[in-house]
């Protein structure tokens, strides 16, 4: 069988990645093609921890990584949510295909209490993501919850406000968040790759992260 | 048999006991995972005897076995002198030798016993005394004289000693029994003003525990810990676990979350640990294969950990009701039980979509300036006085993001119901 020679898109990957023979990780599809193109293996990886910076709650950043969550509970594993700004919805999640018996919801009361929950979350090995709200975290911390997924081999994603784009972070991915300008006629979330280790910053996409409705047809 | 005595010099010092008494008990409790036959004698030096004959091979032979017993005694931190003989007199007259502490048959025993000194000898003073008159200085003469003349001139007693030393006679011992509970505690000599402090005593504590239950084959859900105050009533520190076990470091783990958080009314003087219900071992330790039961035992260790610091409510999952009131639609579930509960999201598919995140409280806001959806009439509840009659529709805010909103049909003012996130 004759193999394909290499996509220009491969290539590129390959001479970003620094070596032709360097393996990249199996990364968890995030189940938007355009995203998983520019993700260094292709996907969210294990190990790591992704910043998200969203400009606001409710425009699609959660949405982003329900496909992800799915595939993993799907899988057996358990997925943490630390400390979010909301109640998460058990009839919503069920109907995006979330098993809610996989859903961990633990509720703290300090920010402290919140760190040391995403760290012992992010070191079980059961526990294959943690989605986790800190209201203000310093890099050192950041650095502490990179080591603890590198450990438990999850993934580990924290809600961060869109101030924090300003300072530097060790996490592995930063993605900035935003609605588009005019969100009535095209209607998907904007993300901004400001830092991926392994792989190019400074992507700009759009994915269609949550439901959409037109003014005009009503559903 | 095989006898085992350990000489623990400085039980009683060492074991911050309030008696004797309560620390060899505390040491037979620990000592009954090794053998099934434990006896022990109180007076000075406190001697703690097992029988190896029978549990040896469980444990790969007696040098592995005694590997085993010393380093759990190191580990606990007792001075102890172990010695192996085939009696149990001789097993505790070797533990006063410098060195050649083990001998396995009665042929080696009686030559090892032959160079010893006679004051080693458990006999009443006046006997040793008139032996050494006699001129006798080793074991081994003693042993030579001829058992008649012994016995005429030191009555019977002397003689069964000899051949109880010898293993040629029965010696029946009271076989120590396992209490039903487990009380343990200790006293300091000083006051203790920092949990953290107790952290090194409860250490031990648990370690003799986690004997206890292995020697009982069993495993808890939950114990607890009693702090004991000067002129002040104790502290008990209840610690419970999602799934049965005996392991004292995950004990020490979900203690030490505990104790981080409480505040001590008074310095500690001393500290208890009581267990009173037990249950079988969780077969999950022992299985080999299933990837899926060792998954659950780690969650439950994340579990009882996240449980013992934040408290445990605070640790939840989730799971639909049947309600049309999206308020309503949902409980809280211990994630213990939905773990083996499994939900079918079937039952969801005939609701119109919801959003992912739900407002806790109901926010009342203005009017919104768009709405891209709606309305959806949700009319429930009038059997039970929270009546609502709303109109749901989703509405877009400056910001961009996608509010689920309802206008209540009672006053016509608006709330924020949840968040499309």
């Amino acid at each position: 069988m004759k193999t394909l020679p290499p996509t220009l898109e491969q290539l590129a990957q390959l001479c970003r990645n620094g070596a032709w023979n360097r393996e990249v990780k199996p990364a968890l599809p995030s189940g938007f093609a355009e995203l998983d193109a520019n993700l260094p293996g292709g996907g969210w990886n294990y190990g790591a921890i992704a910043e998200l910076m969203s400009d606001a709650i409710g425009i699609g950043e959660l949405g982003l990584l329900i496909p992800a969550l799915s595939s993993l509970a799907r899988a057996g594993r358990y997925i943490a949510w630390i400390a979010p700004p909301y109640l998460p919805y058990a009839p919503a999640l069920a109907q995006r295909s979330l098993p809610l018996n996989r859903m961990l919801l633990i509720r703290t009361n300090t920010l402290q209490q919140s760190l040391w929950a995403t760290e012992q979350a992010l070191r079980c090995p059961a526990v294959g993501a943690v989605l986790s709200w800190p209201t203000c975290i310093i890099d050192k911390n950041v650095r502490r919850l990179q080591l603890a997924a590198e450990a438990g081999d999850s993934l580990g994603f924290l809600y961060r406000p869109p101030e924090a784009a300003l300072e530097p972070s060790p996490a592995a991915l930063r993605l900035r968040l935003h609605a588009p300008s005019d969100d009535i006629a095209c209607d998907g979330l904007i993300i901004e790759i400001q830092k991926s280790r392994g792989g190019r910053a400074g992507v700009r996409l759009q994915c269609a992260t949550r439901l959409t409705w037109n003014a005009r047809t009503g559903h | 048999m095989l006898w085992l005595c350990i000489r623990l010099p400085l039980l009683a010092r060492e074991a911050f006991a309030a008696n004797a008494e309560d620390a060899i008990e505390r040491l037979a409790a620990w000592a009954y995972q090794w053998s099934s036959l434990v006896s022990y004698r109180l007076n000075d030096p406190p001697l703690l005897w097992l029988e190896l004959g029978a549990s040896q091979h469980l444990f790969g032979g007696h040098t592995a076995l005694l590997a085993g017993i010393e380093a759990g005694l190191t580990q606990l931190g007792y001075s102890h002198v172990c010695a192996l003989a085939p009696s149990p007199r001789a097993a505790a007259l070797l533990t006063q030798v410098e060195r050649q502490r083990c001998v396995f048959t009665r042929a080696e025993l009686r030559i090892r016993l032959d160079p010893l000194p006679l004051s080693l000898l458990d006999l009443p003073e006046e006997t040793r005394d008139a032996l050494q008159s006699a001129g006798l200085r080793r074991i081994g003469q003693v042993l030579a004289l001829p058992a008649a003349s012994l016995a005429r001139r030191f009555g019977p007693e002397t003689n069964l000693y000899l051949r109880r030393l010898l293993g040629e006679a029965n010696d029946p011992r009271p076989a120590w029994q396992l209490p039903a509970t487990y009380r343990a505690r200790c006293e300091f000599g000083c006051e203790l003003r920092d949990t953290t402090a107790l952290l090194f005593p409860l250490q031990r504590l648990l370690l003799e525990f986690q004997g206890y239950l292995r020697g009982r084959d069993c495993a808890v859900l939950r114990f607890t810990l009693k702090l004991e105050h000067y002129r002040h009533p104790p502290s008990d520190v209840a610690i419970g676990l999602c799934a049965p076990a005996r392991e004292a470091a995950q004990f020490l783990q979900l203690a030490r979350e505990r104790l981080h958080n409480i505040v001590l009314p008074a310095p500690v003087r001393g500290l208890g640990l009581e267990a009173l219900e037990f249950t079988a071992p969780s077969i999950l330790q022992a299985d080999f294969f299933g990837s899926d039961a060792q998954q659950l035992q780690q969650l439950q260790l994340l579990l009882d950990r996240l449980r013992a610091r934040l408290g445990a409510d605070q640790v939840q999952s989730l799971q639909p009701q049947a309600d049309y009131r999206p308020e309503r639609a949902w409980r809280f579930a211990p994630p213990a039980q939905s773990i083996l509960a499994s939900t079918n999201a079937a039952d969801q598919e005939y609701l119109p979509q919801r959003p992912c995140f739900l407002a806790a409280d109901l926010q009342r806001i203005a009017p919104p300036a768009q709405l891209l959806s709606g309305p959806e009439r949700i009319e429930s509840g009038w059997w039970d006085r929270t009546d609502v009659a709303r109109d749901y529709f989703v509405a877009r805010a400056e910001n961009g993001a996608r509010l689920w909103v309802f206008r209540d049909l009672a006053d016509g003012a608006w709330y924020l119901q949840g968040l499309w996130t």
